[in-house]
């Protein structure tokens, strides 16, 4: 009974979504036909009608239907994506499709201008191809094992995002657009990008209609599925196939949509939908709806405020607090758990592999103090050169080691914590929320002091923090709530920072400069401070090894061996959360060292809680600090960013590790 | 061939390059700058110039006034060079309230002066006048200082009267982004305040934020009939291609009566050279014509 009144409401609910939907389309194509209505179409004046017509016909219409049609892929694309994965926080930007299509945008607009043949729209869906297939071709030796594929997806991403973003920062305020695609703009000039949609879209539904059987098997777990006679590892490469197509040619044709793709499945499964042909219907409408409603407030407010908002960043707004929203609605269901070994040796040594490392680190540190660059070309700074270069040194490469730990630190935590290899620092949102706060202060109070900025981005990390911490408490800590949660919030923060970077004024550049991580703005004060944080956050770490022994074990495991499972995991929250702001503090967002520190650690062999979480502080610090060092030297004298630099140099050996693990 | 490392450093640290240009001035200070628009201010006004940042761009895209040869680059503005900077040794950095972040290090190595030219409620005019003479004031240079307010005032109200006699439509002044968007330059920014001078009027009366535009779905340009639309080089390749075939584009009331002119690139975001190469631009376009899109 309950349930069923509960049923009526959604339905209710959804209805009356429809309908706001409805008549926010309508608004906006009256405002289009102007003070003569339908007239204009059907008894046209050429005289003053003519372009009132052709805006109707060729811009408002296509556009409402590229919001329906693109929302509906994304929510397919969604529902394939998450169910082969097994992962709930698996999209199109998870397996790096976006970055992808974004990086042959960008390189081909800034390297290669005359290769006019090609269209924008080719381009992305071949970048958006290539990148997707190398995660499966990483994926491929291991039947495309869930946890390995959404790893090598968020690496391929990481390291796309890294180097788009290098090069609209060489480039300058002349690549605008990057930051327009980015956030995925609907408006339109024709009719052929809603067909080119609606074609690929028939296609796709079809083939998931296909798969339906296959992905409701899978769920059964790998095992189960072979036995009933399933090629697993055909039926996960063919699902992702469609996802990908789908995805990619949404993002070549309308930009980054992200949060549709996520959102949609998520709030299917919260509605009810569990079985996979109930999800595979239910999420395209989802996605159709959130979209075209998205795209028509966006047009209402466009229309009355002039500007042109991207509706992708929009989606990202609305969709963020709505999934925080739903979050208590979402049934508790487990994730079936991932039964492949782990692979990789175990070191027999392990502090001894920890003595190594801090060995490497101390001749880095030495190396990036001597060794530089001038106008002349390398060289080997001794006595007086030495002394003279040495206070623009070492205060950089203290913050980029003291920020290299922290987050290290930050993500060893989180991943021993949720047991998911995909979380990082950046999923709980922290780095967003300060990097807005920075952000709302450098665009309120144009020339804000630095110390003004500072506190803005400390104010962000806590705020930040507090909701996080208030999602812990209010709902039971279960790892998935709380990384669906922190991408929420990062995702409401991300999206303001592209509204705000997509007007290309001054304060953009200020902005990205902050967002890609740098180490230049460092005093020596601030990296005295900085050393000192570390310290003082990394101390206490000890008394966690126990829990975080025991932690990744599973919750019933970890309770039965008598530890208060909220209560440390809330502490733990605390603490990652404490030493992401305060690396964001010094030196900006640094997200991937926190995601690859740890996992660099445990191929070392380092596995035990203490020496794993010691070995990743140590290699936090030394990625930093390499990262520092040869940006440094790469562009003399254009630098490239610290965070850029370090997805750089990180992601391939973490991307050849996995390949050599696998063929063992 | 390049002279050895040590020397070259010297030189520069000793302000040679101002000494090469005036000899009469050997003890003046020279300067460093973090800002385009200051950077184009104090070359204007001969002020010694040791160090600037993202020169390889600047050559591009500003191209006005000339860099002089030995000039050093700092990198990107976000993240300067500091070994560079310290080894070119500027009396003064200039730079703009949008590094405060960088402050506290560029304070190690010499005074920095920081002046706002494009804020929000401010004629970016007068303040590139206001600082032109600041800087005239600290590097003992009022005369240039003067000079370069008097002749960019001259030039404005040349060019204005020259179009006086001409018959004019308003325009939109834009950059393309991409085939589907562009960014338009209200009342407010330095391009429209040109405009303003040149007694042209700016087609888009909606709001814009100081110097920044927003970007604009193309749509909107139809909103003015009778307007002119002018585009600020360079144009995205792949607009230049999908344009001339947007069903929109050729239907908008300029492009049909022939409208449209790109002019070449003008930092808009620049002080007093940037609106005198603005001005000069727009003046040659309008009364010589320009070249439309495609």
């Amino acid at each position: 009974m309950v349930e069923a009144r509960q049923h009526h409401r959604f339905l209710a609910a959804g209805g009356a979504l429809v309908l706001l939907s409805a008549m926010l389309s309508l608004y906006a194509v009256l405002a289009g036909l102007g003070p003569r209505g339908l007239a204009v179409l059907t008894a046209p004046q050429p005289a003053m009608d003519g372009l009132r017509r052709i805006i109707v016909l060729h811009a408002l219409l296509p556009r409402i239907a590229v919001a329906l049609i693109a929302g509906a892929a994304l929510g397919l694309a969604g529902a394939l994506l998450q169910r082969v994965l097994r992962n709930p926080i698996a999209d199109a930007s998870t397996l790096g499709i976006s970055a992808g299509a974004q990086l042959a945008l960008v390189a081909a607009t800034a390297f290669l201008p005359e290769l006019g043949g090609l269209a924008r729209e080719t381009l992305a869906l071949v970048g958006g191809l290539a990148s997707v297939a190398i995660v499966l071709a990483l994926g491929w030796r291991r039947g495309f094992e869930p946890t390995t594929l959404a790893l090598a997806g968020l690496l391929i991403g990481l390291l796309c995002a890294s180097a788009g973003a290098a090069i609209i920062l060489f480039s300058g305020q002349y690549l605008t657009s990057m930051f327009l695609w980015g956030g995925g703009s609907l408006a339109q000039q024709s009719w052929e990008p809603a067909k080119t949609l609606a074609l690929r879209l028939l296609i796709a539904a079809g083939l998931a209609a296909l798969l339906q059987r296959p992905l409701a098997v899978l769920a059964l777990g790998e095992a189960g599925a072979r036995n009933l006679g399933l090629s697993v590892r055909g039926a996960r490469f063919y699902t992702v196939l469609v996802a990908v197509a789908l995805a990619g040619s949404v993002v070549s044709q309308v930009g980054m949509i992200g949060f549709v793709g996520l959102a949609a499945p998520n709030i299917a499964r919260m509605l009810g939908a569990r079985r996979a042909g109930a999800l595979l219907v239910a999420s395209p409408l989802i996605g159709s709806l959130l979209l075209s409603l998205t795209d028509g407030l966006v047009q209402a407010t466009n229309a009355a405020s002039g500007l042109g908002t991207p509706t992708g960043a929009v989606a990202a707004l609305l969709g963020g607090p709505f999934l925080l929203f739903l979050l208590p609605r979402l049934p508790i269901y487990t994730m079936p758990q991932d039964d492949a070994p782990l692979t990789g040796a175990v070191a027999r040594r392990p502090w001894r592999l920890v003595a190594g490392t801090a060995a490497v680190l101390l001749v880095i540190l030495l190396c990036a103090l001597a060794i530089g660059r001038d106008a002349d070309g390398f060289e080997l700074a001794t006595g007086a050169a030495f002394s003279e270069l040495l206070p623009w040194r070492w205060p950089r490469l203290v913050a980029a080691m003291a920020a290299g730990a922290m987050l290290a630190a930050a993500g060893a935590l989180i991943q021993r914590m949720t047991g998911n290899p995909l979380a990082s620092p950046e999923v709980l949102g922290i780095s967003s929320a300060a990097g807005l706060g920075l952000s709302l202060t450098i665009v309120l109070v144009p020339g804000a002091a630095w110390w003004l900025q500072g506190l803005a981005c400390a104010a962000g990390a806590a705020l930040g923090l507090l909701i996080l911490l208030a999602i812990a408490r209010h709902f039971e800590l279960t790892a998935n709530r709380m990384l669906l949660g922190g991408i929420a919030l990062a995702a409401f923060s991300g999206a303001i920072l592209t509204v705000i970077l997509a007007r290309g004024g001054l304060e953009s550049f200020a902005i990205l400069a902050w967002l890609t991580g740098s180490t230049q703005q460092v005093t020596p004060e601030l990296a005295v401070a900085g050393a000192l944080t570390t310290a003082v956050l990394l101390l206490p770490l000890p008394l966690f090894a126990r829990w975080l022994q025991i932690l990744p074990l599973g919750d019933a495991a970890s309770a039965s061996l008598g530890i208060a499972i909220a209560s440390a995991k809330t502490r733990l929250v605390i603490v990652a959360s404490l030493l992401t702001g305060g690396a964001t503090l010094f030196v900006g967002p640094v997200s991937f060292v926190g995601l690859m520190a740890p996992h660099l650690a445990r191929m070392l062999g380092l596995r035990s809680a203490g020496a794993h979480l010691t070995g990743s502080v140590l290699v936090g610090a030394l990625l930093l600090a390499t990262a520092d060092w040869l940006s440094r030297l790469m562009f003399f004298p254009y630098q490239m960013p610290v965070g850029l630099f370090a997805s750089l140099i990180g992601g391939p050996y973490l991307i050849w590790t996995l390949v050599k693990n696998r063929s063992r | 061939m390049s002279p050895p490392a040590l020397s070259r450093r010297r030189l520069i640290a000793l302000g040679v390059a101002g000494l090469i240009a005036s000899p009469a001035r050997a003890t003046e200070i020279t300067a460093a700058a973090i800002d385009w628009a200051m950077l184009e201010t104090a070359l204007a006004m001969h002020i010694p110039v040791v160090a600037g940042a993202e020169l390889l761009l600047y050559r591009k895209f500003v191209i006005e006034p000339a860099l002089p040869p030995e000039i050093a680059d700092l990198g990107l503005r976000g993240t300067i060079n500091f070994e560079v900077l310290s080894r070119a040794a500027p009396g003064l950095i200039l730079s703009s309230p949008w590094y405060t972040r960088l402050e506290p290090n560029l304070r190690r190595i010499a005074p920095v002066l920081s002046m706002r030219i494009h804020e929000r409620g401010r004629d970016p005019y007068e303040a590139a006048e206001a600082a032109a003479f600041e800087l005239g004031r600290r590097f003992g240079r009022e005369a240039a200082a003067e000079g370069l307010v008097r002749e960019t005032r001259e030039q404005l109200s040349a060019t204005a009267s020259a179009l006086a006699a001409r018959p004019r439509s308003p325009l939109f002044v834009i950059t393309i982004g991409d085939p589907r968007h562009f960014r338009v330059f209200g009342t407010d920014s330095m391009v429209g305040t040109v405009l303003k001078r040149l007694g042209l009027v700016n087609a888009w009366e909606r709001q814009t934020s100081y110097s920044v535009q927003a970007p604009v779905d193309i749509v909107t340009l139809a909103d003015n009939p009778d307007a002119a639309i002018v585009i600020l080089a360079p144009v995205p390749d792949d607009a230049r291609r999908v344009l001339p075939e947007s069903e929109i584009w050729r239907n908008l009331p300029a492009v049909r009566a022939g409208r449209v002119m790109v002019i070449d690139p003008v930092n808009h975001f620049g002080g007093l050279p940037a609106a005198r190469r603005l001005a000069r631009l727009l003046g040659a376009a309008l009364s010589e014509g320009a070249p439309g899109l495609g």
